[in-house]
């Protein structure tokens, strides 16, 4: 459904996205996984069209240079924060973009319903929370009913609450049996929604695999923070080093480095060794 | 290219426009000011028991040049720079659009919101003028106001090319200012300081004028209501004498050329540019 | 005209000529007879009559050219027309005493050398009245014909361009003439050349490119006309002893423009005048030049001029008191730059209504408590550079003016005083009026414009009113599409 084929994209000699190649087969869901400056938004606002490139991308086979406005016919974006009118409400914003995409006007009431704003339509879009923002941002990118949802970072900018109800919703539209591509450097994010994991570093695709290997393909590690007792503090670091764990002391706690999916082992360690872990936090 | 989305663009720039506080106050000034111009010629025909459109139609004339060009300068500066700074130019072109498109719709809407503008200003001061017998000839008054919506449009399309060329709103809006300042003022400034110095002859001196849009505006609004240019003296007679009846269609060609250079220069950066 | 009075010069009253008698014969014979039996050669008539006789000549057309070379009346009965063959003089009149009344005289020649005119007269107290003389070259030309009358006729030049055109009026070492109540459109000039002590006036003469000129001639009386459209409205050449009162001076323009031209113009008197809407209203060049004289300006109304008054900075011993300046483009302009500080700019503590005056009048005498100056930066350099008039009606010359009061080091020196302007606009005598523009046409337009705007807002709120008329049935967008 989306092609990339050996997309560049040069910032003078730095190149931003090098040679990628990937495709995306229909209703499946592709992350973009890596860190900040990784390329995963470079290659998306490529695959929009808003970036000149190298290199060749299709949407369901529209080439997106030259079949622009075919090809966005086909996508709905949702970008990492909603950039809006602020001033226009909800439903002229719905308004404004159906008309653009030549999406019928029907359409309005049921797409905000679906996202949880039914009762938001006269409200400044400036007034929303970040989340209804987000919300409204993936109902505008539905008006049109396309079959490839591109989204950036989607809730990256959310807190939990609302990016939990934001995963929820995206499930729901991939169930939908939309084609999905994302980009993320969100564990939870990708493990919820995606099928297959493209990672990407330094502009490079490294190699691709499902989403439920990603953790322990890229060595995900987490740093959680343990609150002892004082006195116990010297014992439990001595503990969890060996127990065979990476610990050191970190003021009245200790900070233990641990791979994705063992963060509850130290607490386990420390427990059978009768040390009370008073409370813990996750860096 | 897609009529409905251009129109729809169009409209929103038009919405847009009417909740603009900028674009409200120039509209009230322009409305006002032009309002009280009237006003004053009505105290004048009172005195000589008929008004005289020249006049009042030379203060329009002074208005029209100190307030449009900043409207439009600044409107037209904003237009492109302020949506990317926002980043809702990026989101609106990841919509099924085209960029000519979006650059039509903008132009158009915003050319609409001047004329909308024009159209209140002039018209409220009008019926002021008509019911004072001051208006002169109906044909004279609607052309100044065609000359003025033109005038509009040639600013629009310098603002158009700085926010083509800027990506901050703030920046784009502070060389329009400067812009709007060399066209008014810097530019006569500078030319009346040379031909005094230099001793321009008056065929320089006409044709280094007409580069100014706002000086092609002042000729071919004088000559519409005047029918000839003998007021500005003389190279406004040298004007007259060399190029008669061509004149009209030079001081047109000159504004068009003024509407579309930049317009078509900022629809090339913006068609061009990939830094969205 | 209807009776047919037949005007006899007393002292040739007893001789009756027998082609009086003919005539007098036809014309009791019957209105009907005249067309068929109207003599086609006026002339045979003319040159049969005895001087001093009266001729009516009935409708018809008649050949010219004519020339009436002893003492007669003609009279026309019915507007009979004397065509010219396109060459020459259409109708010459060598003797004295002649009254040429309600003829159309047309035909002249084209030639400027030679001077081709409808009517020329080249002797004494000619009576030149109620004619209408079209297609000719010069209209009516005195020369060397003192004591003429000219009055009622109209006067229609050739279709070509101003300078193949001719003089509609042409007064020629003529003294003692009177011009009157006539009407004369689309000529060059009407113009009085060593012809003094005549009398103008209740004249309408427009399009032409000098309405009135008088030339080398002195004690003029120039009264009630109206002079529209042409290149220059007055102007008066080398001259003493001048009143010109209660004329409508208006729309004249081109390249010189003036409404009143005075050069080296002595004792002068403008009073009651209304100079509107001309390139530049009153024109001064060294006048008065005589010593001792004065040019005295009272009461006329200078309006939407460019300029208002234009002078030389030789002009001095001007008076100007209770005149109007209202809404000129510049006031005052001194050509070539210099001051006109040495004209009284009011006489016996009243001096004059200027639109512009920015004093008060603390004590209510209806005199400003500050004088009136002009000092305009913008206007100085437009004095001493004429062709940054170019720069007018923009914000660069306001701006320039501004910057001079704010930093009056770069203030000019004023170039006139006014120590007792007026700030109440003084009446007016009654003069000829203005049409008035058309109001309703105006009064469309101006709604048309609103009109426009209005529908362009409606296009710009009609979305967000569909979201109002949906809100409160929570129908968001049902009759779009």
């Amino acid at each position: 459904m989306i092609e990339f084929a050996n997309l560049t994209k040069r910032y003078g000699k730095f190149a931003a996205v090098d040679n990628l190649t990937l495709s995306v087969k229909p209703q499946e869901a592709v992350a973009l996984w890596g860190v900040n400056g990784a390329g995963k938004t470079t290659a998306i606002k490529c695959l929009l069209g808003l970036l000149r490139f190298d290199g060749q991308i299709t949407v369901g086979g529209c080439d997106v240079r030259r079949q622009g406005r075919a090809a966005r016919q086909l996508i709905g974006y949702v970008p990492q924060e909603l950039a809006f009118y602020k001033e226009m409400t909800t439903v002229d914003m719905a308004q404004f973009y159906a008309r653009l995409k030549g999406a019928p006007a029907a359409r309005i009431a049921p797409v905000l319903a679906q996202v949880g704003l039914g009762e938001q339509g006269g409200k400044r879009v400036g007034a929303l929370s970040g989340g209804m923002k987000q919300r409204l941002a993936l109902a505008l990118a539905l008006l049109g009913d396309p079959p490839v949802l591109v989204m950036d970072e989607p809730t990256s900018n959310l807190d939990t609450a609302a990016r939990s109800q934001l995963l929820h919703l995206l499930l729901e539209v991939k169930r939908g049996g939309k084609t999905i591509i994302f980009s993320s450097h969100r564990i939870e994010e990708v493990e919820t929604l995606a099928d297959r994991v493209a990672v990407m570093e330094h502009g490079r695709l490294q190699f691709t695999c499902t989403a439920g290997e990603l953790a322990r393909r890229v060595g995900l590690r987490t740093q959680v923070k343990f609150l002892v007792p004082g006195s116990q503090l010297d014992q439990a670091l001595a503990i969890l080093q060996g127990a065979g764990l990476q610990a050191r002391r970190n003021g009245v706690g200790v900070i233990v480095d641990v791979a994705h999916g063992e963060k509850a082992r130290p607490i386990h360690t420390l427990g059978r060794a009768n040390i009370e872990v008073t409370d813990f936090e996750l860096e | 290219m897609n009529v409905a989305i251009i129109w729809t663009l169009a409209q929103k720039e038009l919405g847009d426009a009417l909740r603009n506080r900028w674009f409200l106050l120039y509209t009230i000034a322009f409305a006002g000011l032009a309002l009280a111009l009237s006003y004053m010629s009505l105290a004048g025909a009172g005195i000589a028991g008929f008004a005289g459109f020249g006049r009042t139609a030379a203060s329009l004339i002074n208005l029209v040049l100190l307030i449009i060009p900043l409207m439009a300068l600044t409107v037209g500066a904003q237009s492109l720079a302020h949506e990317q700074e926002q980043g809702t130019l990026a989101y609106l072109l990841a919509q099924p659009v085209t960029r000519p498109e979006v650059f039509l719709g903008k132009y158009l809407g915003l050319a609409l919101s001047l004329l909308a503008s024009l159209g209140l200003g002039f018209g409220v001061a009008g019926v002021v003028l008509a019911l004072s017998n001051g208006s002169g000839s109906p044909g004279a008054y609607a052309s100044l106001m065609v000359q003025t919506f033109l005038l509009s449009l040639t600013m629009l399309s310098v603002g158009f090319l700085i926010s083509a060329l800027t990506k901050r709103a703030g920046v784009a809006v502070g060389i329009g200012l400067f812009l709007w300042l060399a066209f008014v003022f810097l530019g006569d400034l500078g030319l009346m300081g040379t031909a005094i110095t230099m001793r321009l002859p008056v065929d320089q001196l006409l044709w280094l004028s007409l580069l100014n849009p706002l000086q092609v505006f002042k000729m071919a609004s004088i000559l519409d209501i005047n029918a000839t240019l003998d007021l500005l003296g003389p190279a406004g007679i040298y004007a007259m004498q060399e190029y008669g009846d061509r004149l009209r269609p030079v001081f047109l060609g000159l504004t068009l050329a003024w509407i579309a250079l930049p317009a078509l220069a900022a629809y090339v950066r913006f068609h061009l540019r990939g830094d969205l | 005209m209807g009776a047919r009075t037949h005007l006899h010069r007393s002292r040739l009253a007893t001789l009756s000529g027998s082609a009086v008698l003919v005539l007098c014969l036809l014309v009791a014979g019957g209105a009907a007879l005249h067309a068929q039996t109207a003599p086609q050669n006026l002339q045979a008539l003319i040159d049969a009559a005895a001087p001093g006789a009266t001729l009516t000549v009935a409708a018809g057309t008649y050949a010219a050219p004519l020339t009436i070379d002893k003492p007669l009346t003609l009279v026309g009965d019915g507007m009979p027309v004397i065509q010219g063959d396109g060459s020459g003089d259409v109708v010459l009149i060598t003797a004295p005493d002649v009254t040429l009344r309600g003829f159309v005289i047309r035909g002249s020649g084209d030639s400027l050398d030679r001077e081709d005119t409808g009517i020329k007269v080249a002797a004494p107290r000619a009576v030149i009245e109620g004619n209408q003389v079209e297609d000719a070259l010069f209209g009516i030309y005195l020369e060397q014909a003192a004591e003429g009358v000219i009055r009622g006729n109209t006067i229609h030049g050739m279709a070509l361009p101003i300078s193949r055109r001719g003089d509609g009026l042409k007064i020629w070492y003529s003294p003692r003439t009177l011009v009157e109540a006539n009407v004369m459109r689309d000529t060059r000039d009407a113009i009085l050349w060593y012809s003094p002590e005549s009398v103008v006036r209740r004249n309408d003469f427009a399009d032409g490119r000098y309405g009135l000129h008088m030339m080398q001639s002195d004690q003029h009386t120039i009264e009630d006309n109206v002079f529209r459209g042409n290149s220059v409205g007055i102007y008066v050449m080398y001259g003493t002893g001048f009143t010109m009162r209660r004329n409508l001076i208006a729309d004249n323009r081109g390249p010189s423009g003036y409404g009143i031209g005075l050069k080296e113009a002595s004792d002068v008197l403008l009073e009651g005048n209304r100079i509107v809407n001309n390139r530049v209203g009153v024109y001064s060049d060294a006048s008065p030049l005589r010593p001792e004289t004065n040019v005295t300006y009272a009461n006329n109304l200078l309006a939407f001029n460019e300029i208002g008054l234009e002078m030389l900075p030789n002009t001095q011993a001007n008076r100007f008191h209770d005149n109007i300046l209202l809404d000129n483009g510049q006031q005052i302009n001194v050509a070539g730059g210099g001051d006109l500080m040495r004209n009284e700019w009011a006489v016996d503590g009243r001096g004059n209504y200027w639109s512009d005056y920015a004093g008060f009048d603390a004590d209510g005498d209806a005199i400003g408590d500050l004088p009136y100056t002009a000092k305009s930066l913008f206007d100085t350099l437009t004095g001493a550079h004429p062709d940054l008039r170019l720069f007018q009606l923009g914000p660069a010359g306001d701006a320039l003016d501004l910057a001079a009061k704010a930093f009056p080091l770069f203030a000019p020196q004023p170039r006139m005083t006014d120590p007792a302007p007026l700030t109440q606009a003084p009446g007016l005598p009654p003069a000829p009026g203005m049409s008035a523009p058309p109001r309703t046409a105006n009064l469309a337009v101006a709604m048309a414009m609103i009109g426009v705007a209005l529908i362009i807002l409606a296009l710009g709120i009609g979305p967000h009113l569909h979201r109002w008329a949906a809100g409160h049935s929570n129908e968001f967008g049902t009759s779009h599409d």
